[in-house]
């Protein structure tokens, strides 16, 4: 029944998106307006049949129907409520469910938002390709990742999830948030594929797109920075990144899509970057297909292989059209896309948003390389490689050096060119608390250029945020005599891309701050503790105070219990813990940690207590890890800023218009 | 005065860059030893290296660095055994040779090429003269007046 109500939600999405694609296609050459109004409703089919799958999925796993092979393999009745609801994501084929169920509400959201441009060719373009990534993704569940499959007999009970899926509850936020993300980036390429058939690719459909990409860029990064938090909740090795495949196929559309966002500013300003920006968009869609392949294809291991899968080919033939179809279409409108745009002087804010773009491409460039690198050595030369960590830091660190630099010096520049006497009155100030900032993490003991100058950079961008900030408000509070509170918010309210983008980089400047303190600041021990017995480590003592097993149908778990002392003070009892799993051989650890604000204590049961009480702990203290996540929600807020609406916009449509949203406020005020 | 403020920070960035620079470079045998086991993978695990992985062959192998670190063997030799025992997967950090010129060397050569080509277009743009509006783009504007009207 449930498998029946579910082929039959796929067909019917399939169905949809097809006549979908025809209708509008027709239309479109036609220039029957009927036709495109009538297109543009097979969205709403689509989305029914996602929501319906999404649905007949949920309640197999629900009522823990053993007929579905996906629920025999990803649940059991011991499975416990959110883990079950979650099984959804926990393998491929359930996930598809999840993608397509997350790109039919795009699809409606935008169908909804540009109802009244329905017979727009640019809309109807947009629509028709958006259409036809859902048709994609729904053959893909017709046919080779179907996850309605059914088994006979039917089992009496289900495998259960990989247990390292069922073993924290971030396991229910951190996919549909990066899925949210991932699949974000379709309206984008839709509207730019558009752009490019249509002829249309001035500045409208940037300004079309711009809340829906701010939207997928924020879901990824909330999505990307839980996918770091779980690791360090979970997977008990203490951190939060390690280059894997999968980590590096989510942060790919990430750089390239915060490319984007940057570059996007210089086309509304300076009509400029026309193919780069059209580029960029179709690399990031391309990106997240890549990503795809690459983790769920099996060509590459990765802790999240949870599956292998016969999708590989689908997948690799996508994005073969997807990126020779991008490509063309950019070659063949290539002379009409010439741009008529200039940059005036190096110093200005349009080269520091090139500097930005050329930092994140080339950030793309070395995540891909370093990725694909054992793929290629093994083809060309048989070799069987690595690349991890040590190659990612020290190709990433220089750049990401360059984009902290360029974080606290471009908000300050001005577009055009920049007079010397500007600069010096809004850096001076800003780079003297960088620098002096620099000095006095020497004199505390960092180690390193890198770590000083980081943070020395870090306390200047910082300052040049603040700066900006208060010049702003009392700019505000001037005009309209509020105090700061107020003039903070109407300042705000008066360019809340202005002001989002600089809360998003105030974030961006926490978690580099965290990044550099973590690892460089942290020390890992493995000690032995016999119940009762005391000792001390990197500060704390710590007392094991004995062992407690919890029994339930989903795990057994055996718990020791540690009081943590730190100069006197008492910092509680922790418990890291060791699970196992039925029908699974290794045990999982779940670590225990205390957050502070400066430092985190990391307990890790490395062995379960012997007979004669006897433990072997690991532990680990960690700098600033909290600032990390603390980060990634400024970040979330700094998104959510820039998504209001500015008391100064204009109409949408007005080609005149495009380059209202800048900061005129800013520049009025300190001059 | 300005002019002075700026010069005194260039001097106060470059002493402390110095200072930096020259306090780095820990070469005791612990150091070493750990420098050694970030670049070596667990052979368990996916992707991580034996000084964050908590496995026990990691942890074995990590007293085996410090062992050979300790009996003066020198790093080339360390890497070499290890990637005679388990192949050359067993390092995470891809040697600079052959193929591996293209990994290390590829992305420095396109960031200085972007950058060269940002230079170069920004000096012609200076040259040259703004381009003007086409037929096309004035009755743009013109609709666009049209229709705000």
């Amino acid at each position: 029944m449930k498998a029946f109500v579910g082929v039959f939600a796929l067909a019917l999405g399939t169905v949809s998106s097809v006549f979908g694609v025809i209708v509008l296609g027709l239309g479109l050459k036609k220039r029957d307006e009927r036709m495109l109004e009538l297109g543009r409703r097979f969205v709403f089919g689509v989305l029914a049949a996602a929501v319906l799958a999404f649905l007949a999925m949920e309640w197999a796993l629900l009522s823990h129907d053993f007929s579905l092979e996906y629920v025999y393999e990803n649940n059991a009745r011991a499975t416990p409520l959110l883990y079950t609801i979650a099984g959804l994501w926990a393998n491929l084929e359930g996930s598809i469910i999840l993608w397509a169920l997350v790109l039919a509400g795009y699809l409606a959201f935008a169908a909804r938002r540009f109802r009244d441009r329905s017979t727009d060719p640019l809309v109807a373009w947009a629509t028709l390709v958006g259409l036809a990534v859902a048709l994609f993704f729904f053959a893909l569940m017709l046919g080779p990742a179907n996850p309605f499959k059914t088994l006979s007999p039917t089992p009496s009970d289900g495998l259960g999830p990989n247990p390292l899926l069922q073993n924290h509850p971030l396991m229910a936020i951190h996919p549909p948030m990066l899925y949210l993300g991932y699949v974000g980036f379709t309206l984008p390429f839709s509207f730019a594929i558009a752009a490019l058939a249509t002829g249309r690719f001035g500045e409208g459909w940037l300004a079309d797109i711009r809340r829906a990409t701010l939207i997928a860029w924020g879901f990824l990064t909330v999505g990307i920075i839980l996918g770091g938090w779980w690791s360090y909740e979970v997977l008990g090795w203490g951190g939060y990144w390690a280059w894997d495949p999968v980590e590096n196929a989510s942060l790919l559309p990430w750089l390239t899509g915060t490319a984007f966002i940057h570059s996007v500013i210089v086309q509304e300003r300076r009509g400029m970057l026309r193919v780069w920006n059209l580029s960029l968009v179709i690399a990031t869609f391309s990106l997240t297909i890549l990503g795809t392949f690459l983790t769920r294809s099996g060509v590459l291991d990765s802790v999240h292989s949870f599956t292998e899968s016969p999708i590989g080919p689908w997948l690799l033939s996508f994005l073969a059209v997807v990126a020779a179809v991008g490509i063309g279409l950019i070659a063949w409108r290539g002379d009409r896309l010439r741009a008529p745009g200039r940059i005036d002087s190096p110093v200005s804010r349009e080269s520091a948003f090139l500097g930005n773009n050329l930092i994140f491409a080339a950030l793309a460039f070395v995540v891909l390389l370093g990725t694909v690198y054992p793929l290629l050595a093994e083809a060309l030369q048989g070799r069987q490689l690595s690349v991890g960590e040590p190659y990612f830091n020290r190709m990433t660190t220089p750049l990401g050096l360059v984009l902290l630099f360029l974080m606290a010096v471009a908000p300050a520049l001005p577009w055009r060119a920049a007079s010397g006497e500007v600069l010096q009155r809004r850096l001076l100030v800003p780079a003297w608390i960088g620098g002096l900032t620099m000095v006095v993490a020497l004199l505390l003991g960092t180690n390193g250029i890198t770590d000083s100058v980081t943070f020395g950079l870090a306390a200047f961008a910082l300052a040049g945020i603040a700066r900006q900030m208060v010049v702003g408000a009392r700019a505000q509070g001037r005009a309209n005599g509020v105090a700061w509170p107020a003039a903070t918010l109407r300042a705000i309210r008066s360019n809340p891309r202005l002001y989002g983008g600089l809360i998003v980089h105030t974030g961006i400047v926490l978690i580099a701050i965290a990044l550099v303190a973590s690892s460089s600041y942290s020390t890992r021990r493995e000690v032995r503790l016999t119940r009762d017995n005391t000792v001390n480590v990197s500060g704390y003592s710590l007392t094991y105070l004995g062992s407690r097993i919890t029994d339930t149908k989903q795990k057994v778990t055996v718990h020791a219990r540690i009081r943590v002392e730190r100069d006197g003070d008492a910092l509680g009892v922790l418990t890291p813990a060791i699970s196992s799993f039925p029908g699974r051989t290794s045990g999982i650890g779940t670590p225990a940690v205390k957050t502070g604000i400066v430092r985190d204590l990391y307990l890790t049961l490395v062995s379960s207590p012997t007979e004669r009480e006897r433990v072997t702990v690991g532990v680990q203290v960690n700098s600033m890890i909290v600032w990390l996540w603390i980060g990634g929600g400024v970040v979330a807020l700094g998104t959510l800023v820039a998504l209001m609406p500015s008391l100064r916009r204009r109409s949408q449509r007005d080609p005149l218009g495009a380059d209202d949203a800048e900061p005129r406020v800013l520049e009025g005020a300190s001059a | 005065m300005n002019r002075l403020a700026w010069a005194a920070l260039a001097l106060l960035v470059v002493v402390a860059v110095v200072v930096a620079a020259t306090q780095a470079g820990d070469s005791s045998p612990r150091a070493r030893a750990n420098a050694l086991a970030e670049e070596i993978q667990c052979p368990e695990c996916d992707g991580v290296s034996v000084a964050q992985s908590l496995a026990p062959t990691s942890r074995a192998i990590v007293r085996d660095l410090r062992r050979r670190v300790a009996a003066g063997e020198s790093d080339d030799d360390i890497r070499a055994a290890y990637v005679e025992r388990y192949g050359e997967s067993i390092r995470l950090n891809p040697e600079g040779d052959g193929l591996g010129l293209l990994v290390w060397g590829l992305p420095v050569t396109l960031v200085l090429a972007g950058a060269g080509a940002l230079v170069f277009a920004s000096r012609r743009w200076r040259r040259e003269p703004l381009m003007h509006a086409t037929g096309a783009d004035e009755e743009l504007v013109e609709r666009a007046r049209r229709d705000d009207a």
